[in-house]
């Protein structure tokens, strides 16, 4: 076998790996050309916050010239955060950072609770309820957001920081999220948890929960992402600055006359590195989760 | 044991009298919106009103501007209106009709009445009582600024006031010439880089309709099938699609700055009040400013804007007047206001700004608000006019049928009024 193996003419052996190593270029360079594409818009956001004139970051946008600073200054970040009262950024930023954490752990206690209950669970009607919770996903926010805004203003929670918690801590997808993930559990573990005496909400906290890291880095990555990036719902509940949130603060750069470009880029970078964060703290799991769906799918 | 007890009684003492002190203050909201230079102002006319009002506290709700008609709704609806609140002049209309505002001559200064502009009154004034329900240190208005070396270059015509505006003819004859020069790439900026979510279209589009001859509905029957789609406003419509289809116009994706970007690509601007500022900033000598052209036999421009009320369900109507009347006669606030080249709509403020008196290089602007200016129509149905109108002019700009757009545009306008029994007693008394 090795005979005939070194038998073989070295030219031929040298020509399929030149042929890999030329495919493996090909390979490097659209992975590299989509990288950049997707990369992009987030290079053109911090840059542009680098530079000092807000109309050159219009005048550039639309060439190479969008993607390059010449003169980078820190002028913009200065700026936003000295800015007081009404416009104060960190003040806003430590209200969207503690909206963020409050609704993430709540989130992720009630969700998965109610996907264990859904999955696992001896309640009569489990199918319907789920069948419910499946149908509720698809209600645009739009719709009930009026009449939602009319029950949180009755029962007083206008201007709050639980007005922006408490109506989204339960939401039907991530219900449907952890009930996916828990019902594709061996159902043994239950029984094995139950034999031993443990309770039903015992075998959830101890054996399932710790179980669901993926499910519970994919919900926190999607969940976190959805309340930090909450718009209209915090302009319409509040009033002041005392709870509301980075986003509402940075519409105050896109006046009815001018967009203030450069001091919004800046806040935009500040308002994403959290964000950025809390994907860089989960992304092992975040990822791993996907993979197994697919693998399970 | 005894100091800790002292210590206690001062400490309480001194929290009792804070929340007394904070209790006995009146608070009255404010709603506006506006950019960081505006909600910068107005924080420190309030703590100016407050110094001199040590019983009252002032307490600033803002609403961005893209999401401020939202904002009222859901106030409206949890029932949480403001005491005062900024408004968009051609939705005052609408907001009286349903009963939000409450008339203002009773309770703001008189000095202040006295000393509005008629395009002002205008702006604040419910057509149906004839009674004024706000008020505001600025109007505004549209003009067409040039590139002064461009327009040289063409041998333009360069008119010295609002009689002596141009016409249709020479206006489009400019466009095509300068459209061959060199260093222009767009003859025109109509700054549609604000988009449709504003009240551009309405504001800067409209008076070019009516300069043609015809109107976003009819003043008297209040029915725009008839009007919009007439013969005249499609014509009008097609001539501003024709621009586009040119590549005249600078597009919405190159933003709304071109005429004074770095190159000034744009050798004209169709622009609000407030690009001067900027752009004389950045081209000097180099800008002129031209009234709006007459695209008929009579010239037309825009008025209005965002104006300050008092709510109806307002429990302190008299601070919350106090507080406008300061804060409009307030010299640090006008002189921010004068340094964004705000138009003046108090005369008092018209005689303090070089920039709008006689002689000065935005009278033009000004001599337009007695001479041209139509307002918007002061129908409680204008949300819809103006909604169904940009969406007309979005379409034909996008290559659109210009008659089939404005006729789809007029018959939702009318469905609305008809919907709304006539908004009465609109359809009976006007």
């Amino acid at each position: 076998m090795s005979d005939i193996a070194l038998s073989i003419p070295q030219s031929r052996v040298a020509q399929p790996r030149s042929a890999t190593r030329v495919l493996r270029a090909i390979q490097v360079t659209c992975i590299f050309i989509i990288a950049l594409v997707i990369v992009s818009p987030l290079l053109l956001l911090v840059v542009a916050s680098l530079k000092d004139d807000r109309f050159q970051i219009l005048a550039d946008m639309g060439s190479f010239r969008a993607f390059w600073v010449s003169n980078p200054t820190l002028s913009n970040y200065a700026e936003v955060g000295h800015l007081s009262g009404e416009l104060a950024f960190g003040r806003y930023l430590i209200n969207s950072l503690i909206i963020l954490i409050t609704t993430v752990c709540s989130g992720l206690i009630v969700n998965s609770m109610a996907g264990f209950v859904l999955a696992w669970g001896s309640l009569k009607g489990r199918a319907v309820i789920l069948a419910i919770v499946i149908a509720l996903y698809v209600i645009p926010q739009e719709s009930i957001i009026m009449p939602l805004v009319i029950m949180v203003s009755r029962a007083g929670m206008s201007d709050t920081f639980a007005v922006q918690i408490v109506p989204w801590v339960a939401s039907p997808l991530y219900i449907f999220l952890f009930y996916q993930f828990f019902s594709q559990l061996p159902k043994e573990l239950l029984e094995a948890a139950e034999i031993d005496g443990a309770s039903f909400f015992r075998a959830y906290r101890s054996i399932f929960l710790p179980l669901s890291l993926p499910a519970l880095a994919t919900v926190s990555i999607l969940m976190g992402i959805e309340t930090w990036n909450q718009y209209l719902w915090p302009i319409l509940v509040t009033q002041t600055d005392y709870a509301r949130p980075i986003a509402v603060a940075i519409a105050t750069f896109f006046g009815q006359d001018s967009i203030y470009w450069d001091r919004a880029m800046a806040a935009s970078v500040l308002m994403m590195i959290p964000i950025l964060g809390l994907y860089l703290a989960f992304q092992r799991w975040f990822v791993s989760s996907f993979i197994g769906s697919a693998v399970k799918g | 044991m005894g100091k800790r007890l002292l210590w206690s009684l001062i400490l309480s003492s001194a929290l009792t009298a804070t929340w007394a002190d904070a209790a006995e203050k009146t608070a009255v909201q404010v709603m506006h919106q506006g950019d960081p230079g505006f909600v910068a102002a107005y924080g420190k006319v309030a703590e100016r009103f407050e110094a001199a009002n040590p019983d009252v506290d002032i307490q600033f709700i803002y609403a961005p501007h893209d999401a401020y008609n939202e904002k009222f709704s859901a106030a409206v609806m949890a029932k949480q209106l403001p005491d005062v609140m900024e408004l968009d002049a051609p939705f005052l209309a609408n907001y009286v009709w349903s009963g939000y505002l409450q008339p203002l001559k009773p309770l703001v200064d008189k000095d202040l009445l006295d000393d509005m502009t008629e395009s002002n009154i205008a702006q604040g004034t419910y057509p149906i009582d004839k009674d004024l329900y706000a008020i505001g240190l600025t109007d505004s208005s549209v003009v067409l600024y040039g590139n002064k070396k461009y327009l040289e270059a063409i041998g333009a015509r360069i008119p010295k006031s609002v009689d002596d505006a141009w016409t249709r003819e020479e206006f489009e004859g400019y466009l095509e010439k300068l459209s061959k020069l060199d260093g222009v790439k767009w003859p025109i900026d109509t700054f549609r880089g604000y988009g449709i979510k504003t009240e551009w279209i309405t504001y800067a589009y409209g008076p070019i309709l009516q300069s043609a001859g015809c109107d976003l509905i009819d003043r008297k029957a209040w029915k725009s099938e008839g009007t919009l789609d007439s013969d005249a406003c499609a014509d009008a419509l097609a001539m501003m699609q024709k621009w586009v289809k040119n590549g005249w116009v600078v597009p919405q994706s190159a933003g709304t700055n071109q005429f004074f970007a770095e190159g000034n690509p744009a050798a004209l601007a169709l622009g609000g009040h407030w690009v001067y500022a900027e752009a004389a900033a950045t081209m000097k000598d180099n800008i002129v400013v031209l009234p709006l052209p007459k695209f008929g036999t009579k010239g037309a421009s825009p008025n209005g804007t965002w104006i300050w009320a008092i709510t109806k369900t307002s429990k302190h109507p008299d601070i919350a007047a106090k507080f406008i009347s300061f804060m409009l006669k307030d010299k640090e606030y006008r002189a921010y206001v004068a340094s964004q080249s705000g138009y003046p709509g108090l005369k008092s403020f018209a005689a303090e700004s070089p920039l709008y008196a006689a002689g000065g290089p935005m009278a033009i602007a000004f001599e337009q608000a007695s001479k041209t200016a139509i307002a918007r129509p002061p129908h409680p149905a204008y949300p819809t006019i103006t909604s169904a109108f940009m969406q007309a002019v979005d379409e034909a700009f996008n290559g659109g049928d210009p008659k089939e757009a404005l006729t789809s545009a007029a018959r939702k306008i009318d469905q609305d009024i008809e919907d709304n029994d006539g908004y009465p007693p609109f359809g009976d008394e006007q």
